[in-house]
């Protein structure tokens, strides 16, 4: 009884490795042709970590977080790399295997799954049957009944709210449930994909706030995914930017703020505002992310990067160690100026 | 955009001036039955807002920003107040325009709205779209048009325009979809432009492109906007002053910068704390207030923002909506425990 009240993550001991990506590729194909949506993305996911994953709609992001939970539509080939939680690979599950560690290993919660709820079941039943298909043993309804009732009082929901409908919570609370759903079988990882892209400000710090509390309380390990640096900047520890499939630029969060040394990462901080510090100019980042159906060779950015020397159009840079724990792949790196540099 | 565009605004006779401005949407619950329930969309607000000037309009979604701009845009009708526009040296006021001076209005006044994929009609051409309001307005002959048209694309960026006249909008991105909508809104010369969140579609390093162009387009056509949105940090970027509502209410007003760093009304506060800032060592000070945003039908006459304030005492219950108090320089706040 004690045990299916107890939420916690399954991961092992913190800081140790939970999740390993290596050179991790993905195609979908099209009419048209082979668009190279995951390009050798490789990091690491550390027991107790959140790390956050950045960048521009199409850059590849979301196509991350599908690979991993190998939700991929039919149109999609996993051309290479491997995916290991805890040392097993995730690659070579079938799909049967696979569908088993969905919820119970790896939960999500995604963009607009505040919308999902099917809204003729109660929200209390609807996390209910996440527990009935993914929690290993059979519980009684009341065992479950506590169960959701203690993961609604983790993330701020009063338990007796379980008996209602989604259309009678607000937005904040659907996406509160969706949260609890998300926890409901004690997952190693939450990938969180856009949590609170379509909430108010004030609720989304709520959320964000609640989402850190378990993190750090729990010692869960969550992946965020979001186009908003801003909210990377708060909730994660270490962080990766990614372009055009590929990831650019890999380092802890505060040192990718205040230090970034990839062109695009410089530039994507330097076009975002911010209601604090001084009132200044922002640096337009020029042109638009390139077609994946056919991928500008060499560096994928350097059609739009003001530091491109001959090389980057003709050998693509690998991701190189630039300061401890730090990586970037840019050739021009060291001409990369401190945030604010290019306005002086 | 400078601070002393703002303060200017003080003296100079204003372009816009709003007047206890209420739009109250009816809630029937048959359509044989008179309604007797109303959501008080936008409750009784005064602004103004200076030739040139850019004021942005902040709040949570459903808090009648959005019914604001489309009133003063004439694409609502107010349920009763006063829009006062400045044209020609007369105060025109646009709640009680009739029918056919609306072309005269809208020469003045124009929208950019948010969602580029929705707003331009995907079976005309960039030229169609950009020269309709001169055809409508019988501006010039058809080749002064065609001028007018590719001068305008050529400044909003959309160059050589030869390449984008004959362009439907879905040949077209997101940014490049909203210079045109930009374009379109200022090919009449307007003084007045109302944007409603019309970066929000739109990708970070899009987003200031766009903002940008439209700082640039104000000074060079000498435009006044009307700011719509939710993120106080592009409001920031491009506004004089700001606005900030709460459930068809303004709360407080005032200088950008002194909103932010001199926030006085403990929504505003309470907004401000929960911003995120792209800056990991930034710490915030929280602010917390109780749930969320209520919906505004049949509100009582008290403070809006009772329920969630931390700092109501009795005086609030039993008192009427606060009255703005001026805190000079141009602030103005309503609340009662200051």
């Amino acid at each position: 009884m004690a045990q299916t009240l107890h939420i916690e993550s399954r991961g092992g001991r913190v800081g140790t490795p939970l999740l390993e990506v290596q050179n991790l590729v993905m195609h979908y194909g099209t009419k048209e042709g082979e668009v190279s949506a995951v390009d050798n993305v490789s990091f690491t996911l550390n027991n107790g970590e959140a790390i956050g994953l950045v960048g521009e709609s199409g850059c590849g992001k979301t196509s991350v977080a599908l690979t991993l939970l190998r939700l991929l539509p039919d149109n999609s080939v996993i051309k290479g790399g491997d995916i290991k939680l805890d040392g097993e690979s995730l690659i070579d599950l079938d799909e049967e295997q696979m569908r088993r560690r969905r919820w119970r290993d790896i939960s999500m919660v995604f963009q607009g799954a505040m919308n999902s709820w099917n809204p003729v079941y109660r929200i209390g039943d609807q996390i209910r049957e996440a527990l009935r298909l993914h929690w290993p043993e059979t519980l009684t309804y009341q065992e479950e009944t506590d169960r959701i009732g203690a993961l609604f009082e983790l993330v701020g929901l009063n338990p007796v709210t379980m008996e209602r409908y989604p259309h009678e919570f607000s937005g904040g609370m659907r996406q509160r449930a969706v949260i609890a759903m998300a926890l409901s079988c004690n997952p190693k990882v939450i990938i969180a994909d856009e949590p609170t892209t379509a909430l108010d400000v004030i609720v989304q710090d709520q959320i964000l706030r609640e989402l850190k509390k378990i993190q750090q309380e729990l010692g869960m390990s969550i992946i965020y995914i979001s186009h908003d640096i801003a909210v990377i900047a708060e909730v994660t520890e270490r962080m990766g930017v990614m372009y055009a499939g590929k990831l650019v630029e890999l380092g802890s969060t505060l040192e990718v703020f205040h230090r970034p040394r990839h062109p695009y990462s410089y530039l994507l901080l330097s076009s975002t505002p911010s209601i604090t510090g001084p009132r200044r100019k922002l640096a337009p980042l020029e042109g638009e992310p390139p077609n994946l159906l056919n991928p500008p060779t060499g560096c994928r950015f350097h059609p739009r990067c003001p530091f491109a020397i001959d090389k980057c159009s003709s050998e693509e840079p690998g991701l190189v160690e630039v300061g401890e724990g730090h990586s970037v792949a840019c050739w021009n790196w060291q001409e990369v100026p401190e945030i604010g540099g290019l306005q002086k | 955009m400078s601070e002393t565009m703002a303060d200017a605004g003080a003296d100079t006779q204003p372009l816009i001036k709003v007047e206890n401005l209420r739009k109250l949407f009816p809630v029937s619950k048959s359509i044989f039955r008179e309604a007797h329930d109303f959501v008080h969309a936008v409750d009784g607000i005064d602004f103004e807002i200076a030739p040139g000037e850019s004021l942005g309009l902040v709040g949570e979604s459903g808090c009648g920003k959005s019914t604001t701009g489309r009133m003063l845009t004439k694409l609502t009708d107010a349920t009763s107040g006063q829009i006062l526009l400045a044209d020609e040296g007369e105060l025109i006021d646009i709640a009680s325009i009739q029918r056919s001076h609306m072309r005269r209005f809208r020469r003045r006044v124009q929208m950019i709205f948010q969602d580029p994929f929705e707003s331009l009609n995907p079976r005309r051409t960039v030229y169609d779209t950009v020269a309709e309001s001169l055809t409508v307005q019988r501006i010039g002959s058809v080749q002064q048009r065609e001028e007018r048209v590719a001068e305008l694309l050529h400044r909003v960026g959309l160059t050589p325009p030869e390449q984008f006249l004959f362009r439907y909008p879905h040949e077209l991105s997101g940014g490049q979809r909203q210079r045109v909508a930009i374009a379109r809104a200022l090919v009449i010369d307007p003084t007045f432009v109302v944007a409603d969140e019309p970066t929000s579609m739109l990708d970070v390093s899009i987003r200031i492109s766009i903002m940008d162009l439209m700082l640039k387009l104000a000074e060079e056509f000498n435009v006044s906007y009307l700011y719509i949105t939710h993120d106080l940090a592009v409001a920031r970027y491009m506004c004089d002053r700001i606005a900030v509502m709460y459930l068809g209410k303004i709360v407080e007003i005032a200088p950008t910068e002194e909103l932010l760093s001199n926030p006085q009304h403990p929504y505003t506060r309470a907004l401000l704390s929960a911003v995120p800032v792209p800056d990991p060592a930034h710490k915030r000070e929280r602010i917390d207030i109780k749930g969320g945003i209520s919906k505004a039908l049949n509100p009582p006459p008290v403070c809006r923002f009772i329920e969630r304030c931390p700092r109501a005492t009795d005086h609030c219950r039993t008192s009427d909506h606060p009255e703005f108090t001026d805190l000079g320089d141009g602030h103005f706040v309503a609340c009662y425990n200051l």
